[in-house]
């Protein structure tokens, strides 16, 4: 277990001072381990095990944490940015504060559970993938060679950051670590140092700084209130105690931000600017997935209190605005990133929820969204470097010059969407479960499960309008011929191509095997399942397992073989155009959703403003 | 019945129109034209789309989640979109642009409409709407007006044909497809006329009788409206069907889940 938190270190460090030829292999090698020892961790790991650090490694931690807040500080002068100077200066005197308020307590600091495995197999996996895919995009950067060991090198720490992040149970390790992916996402989204780029890395600091101090506030509302001592596990404990919802509100805020709810957004759309790995990275596996995390794990403590309803209305609104806001956008990274806001609202949404099958349905999304975003955003990769691509707009005529790059981005979008695919799984236990919600909390209910289903279904529309660019050919092109993008790009490209393989055909192994265990531990009590033929039911829920498999068979199956289907003794005929011979190039329809975007924030910030004054009542 | 509503419409013209059987007749010549296409892959999916098509409505009939029917209904109709998309044809891509707006028109309507039927029979199954005692239109009226509103739409009838409108785009979406490829597509759109009758049907729960009046009454207003109106462009039609049509089915839905 350790070496999930030591070796992404070891490998960091190891990685800047290396050679060239010598951190290619370090980053295979290390990717495939981490891999290979985070499915170890999940086996092993049977019910929660805390771990006590020795005593120096506090010491450490608070030390660690007033260098980094003393870093952000010099970053506020440098890029005389006064809002990082405030809220650095709030968060150091916050924690030296608290510092001096604690006393050492004996309850162990790290606590791994079958959750933090899940987030385990999710964060180094997918990361590691894109470690290796980096190691072609970067080595194309036109940068110094040492910038490209030290992005590598970030990569691995933020791994090793994510890897603590999930497992601490100490609320002031949990803040340090929280702060370092911030401090390491800053970094990343910086990379290029031109002024688009500084500008949205100091946004996307001081937004999560913001969530950094409802963390310091919450501990001190622990202390404060005399729970003990600042754990998830105290939070837990005392979840029926007066005034515990403020600190989880506290964090709930916290996490609301990492997750580029609205109006905390911003951050996440403006760290397209960074090379394409790290949108993938923090989209995919880390950074943004701490959101469901924490609230996962808070989730049977804010489960039916009012503290739940403010965040299932917020995520609700969320999801339906940032798919609106997606069908604006040409720009395929945007899309992608207005997609991910969406997708992570309806995460959030089912772990405020809290049902059996709810949590069930947020761990699905969780772990098939990462591979379906890491998959979709690598491609953007590839479309920028091989093809020169960006807008979606452009990319009429991929189907011809690229159809490899275009299948997988159309395997990619299907796979966000289509059945039997894992997203589409965790969408329908969604509407499901939501439904049961509905007949409790009757008008909430209802307008959420419009939220979502109006939400999806503007979701499918925009993935079929993108999809429909990438299909796109001429008569003359019937045979389609595979390009070569190159080794490390297509072989991610098949290792990903592999994991959704996995899935979809593992599907019924991976629901009772894999994710009921995590649940189960999540909630604290068995969930029930079933298995009966080609039935399979969770809780009460029924999975309807025929009607997938002729969907899948109707839909995925379909598109692709659409591509290579042949009609022979069939004569062909051009396209009708009215006689005119004119070359077209083609392009889709937006929406233009500039007016609105106002409003959501406003409405974003009543709901954050909502969520603090419904705690404290 | 595309053939009985032809001649109704005609007859509302003063026309005799075609045949009954004009539909079959049509089957029958298209069956017999020479196999052309543009390329394979809009040939296929064109298939596919009629055989999705008859899969939506094969769970909806069977009594299935109505959510998934309309998602199901939906992905087929993306099939179509898509096979528009494929091809480098100007007026094919305007169809499937405009199709894709009707589809962002009514879609939310459904999916309200459906919403609102779980919360009085709560379940999302169609079969607990057939057996519902008590016809739905009774309970919510203002959804029908909705559906009512929103079926032009799907349909593609005037006013709100904007993603077919012949003088326009020359049919749109349907427009590369010929001989029998085109059959598939033309067949296609009849069963989305079962489809949406089904809809209508819904609001009569296990009322037969209602049911089929329910039906007549859908059969002749749309004719009417069709033939009677002139087309708007697709701002309009979207304009109409989120202001209009989408707030009716929201206000039934408030009054439905607060009673």
């Amino acid at each position: 277990m350790a070496l999930l938190f030591v070796f992404p270190v070891a490998v960091s460090v190891l990685l800047i001072v290396s050679r060239k030829s010598i951190a290619k292999w370090l980053v295979i090698s290390a990717s495939s381990v981490l891999s290979i020892l985070s499915v170890y961790a999940y086996f092993q790991i049977d019910g929660a095990v805390g771990i006590t650090v020795p005593y120096y490694i506090n010491e450490v931690v608070a030390g660690l944490d007033i260098a980094m807040l003393l870093y952000f500080g010099w970053v506020a002068f440098r890029e005389k940015s006064l809002l990082v100077g405030i809220l650095s200066a709030l968060q150091l005197g916050g924690l030296v504060y608290l510092l001096s308020l604690t006393s050492r307590g004996s309850a162990p600091q790290l606590m791994v559970d079958k959750l933090s495995g899940f987030m385990f197999i999710l964060i180094n996996v997918i990361s590691g993938i894109i470690a290796i895919y980096s190691l072609r995009y970067i080595d194309e950067e036109p940068c110094t060679s040492f910038r490209k060991r030290f992005f590598l090198s970030i990569i691995f720490w933020f791994i090793a950051a994510m890897n603590l992040v999930v497992s601490s149970d100490n609320l002031e390790f949990f803040f340090l670590f929280f702060e370092l992916t911030t401090l390491a996402s800053f970094l990343l989204i910086r990379f290029r140092k031109d002024e688009v780029s500084r500008q949205n890395a100091v946004t996307a600091l001081w937004m999560n700084q913001i969530g950094g101090v409802a963390i310091l506030a919450a501990i001190y509302f622990i202390l404060y209130n005399g729970y003990g001592e600042p754990t998830f596990s105290t939070l837990l404990a005392n979840a029926s105690a007066t005034g515990i919802l403020l600190p989880l509100a506290l964090i709930c805020i916290a996490a609301l931000i990492k997750g580029a709810q609205m109006p905390f957004s911003k951050w996440l759309l403006g760290a397209m600017v960074a090379p394409t790995p790290v949108s993938a990275l923090l989209h995919s596996s880390t950074m943004v997935k701490i959101a469901p995390f924490v609230l996962l794990r808070l989730s049977p403590a804010i489960k039916d209190t009012p503290v739940a309803t403010v965040i299932i209305a917020l995520t609700a609104f969320v999801f339906i605005a940032a798919a609106i806001g997606a069908l604006a956008q040409d720009n395929l990274k945007r899309i992608l990133a207005h997609s991910t806001i969406a997708l992570l609202a309806l995460m959030m949404m089912m772990a405020a929820v809290g049902s059996p099958v709810t949590i069930i349905a947020a761990l699905v999304l969780m772990l098939f969204h990462g591979i379906s975003k890491s998959m979709l955003f690598l491609n953007a990769g590839v479309l920028e470097r091989v093809f020169h691509l960006k807008e979606t707009s452009d990319m009429d005529r991929l189907g011809e010059s690229g159809p490899f790059t275009a299948m997988v981005i159309t395997i990619g979008f299907m796979s966000l969407l289509l059945p039997p695919f894992g997203a589409f799984i965790g969408k329908w236990l969604s509407i499901e479960t939501l439904g049961a919600y509905a007949t409790e909390a009757r008008l909430l209910g209802a307008l959420t499960l419009v939220a979502v289903a109006c939400g999806g279904a503007v979701l499918t529309l925009l993935y079929f309008k993108v999809m429909g660019l990438l299909i796109n050919r001429s008569g003359e092109a019937d045979r389609i011929k595979f390009e070569h993008t190159g080794p490390y790009y297509a072989f991610t490209m098949y290792l990903l191509l592999a994991l959704v393989a996995i899935t979809v055909f593992g599907l019924p192994l991976l629901l009772t095997q894999y994710f009921v265990p995590v649940a189960s531990a999540v909630i604290g009590t068995p969930v029930n399942y079933m298995v009966q033929g080609w039935n399979l039911a969770l809780e009460n829920i029924q999975l309807p397992m025929v009607p997938l498999l002729i969907a899948f068979l109707m839909l995925p199956a379909t598109i692709i073989t659409a591509m290579f289907v042949r009609f022979k003794n069939v004569d062909r005929a051009k396209e009708y155009m009215c006689g005119e011979k004119v070359n077209y190039s083609f392009a889709s329809f937006y929406f233009s959703t500039d007016r609105a975007i106002p409003y959501f924030y406003t409405v974003g910030i009543l709901f954050f403003v909502a969520l603090v004054v419904v705690a404290m009542l | 019945m595309y053939g009985f509503e032809r001649i109704v419409k005609a007859r509302m013209q003063r026309r005799i129109g075609p045949p009954l059987l004009q539909p079959f007749y049509d089957f029958l010549k298209l069956a017999q034209k020479r196999q052309m296409l543009v390329h394979s892959a809009h040939a296929f999916l064109g298939i596919m789309h009629f055989v999705a098509l008859w899969f939506a409505l094969a769970v909806l009939l069977l009594g299935s989640d109505l959510i998934l029917v309309i998602f199901l209904h939906l992905l087929a109709t993306a099939l179509l979109l898509l096979a528009a998309y494929s091809t480098r044809s100007v007026f094919s891509h305007l169809g499937a642009n405009r199709l894709a707006i009707s589809v962002l028109a009514y879609e939310p309507v459904l999916i309200l409409i459906a919403v609102a039927i779980f919360m009085l029979t709560g379940s999302f199954n169609a079969s607990a709407a057939f057996n519902h005692s008590t016809p739905l239109l009774y309970q919510m009226p203002l959804a029908f007006v909705a559906l009512l509103l929103v079926l032009p739409i799907k349909l593609k009838k005037s006013p709100f044909d904007v993603a077919e409108a012949h003088q326009e785009v020359t049919g749109g979406v349907e427009l590369e497809f010929s001989g029998l490829f085109f059959e598939a597509v033309y067949t296609a759109k009849w069963l989305d006329y079962v489809f949406c009758y089904t809809l209508v049907y819904l609001f009569a729960g296990n009322n037969i009788i209602l049911g089929i009046g329910l039906m007549l009454f859908t059969f002749l207003y749309l004719n009417a409206l069709d033939n009677s109106t002139a087309r708007v462009n697709y701002k309009q039609m979207l304009r109409f069907s989120l202001g209009v049509s989408f707030s009716l089915a929201l206000i039934n839905l408030l009054i439905n889940s607060l009673l």
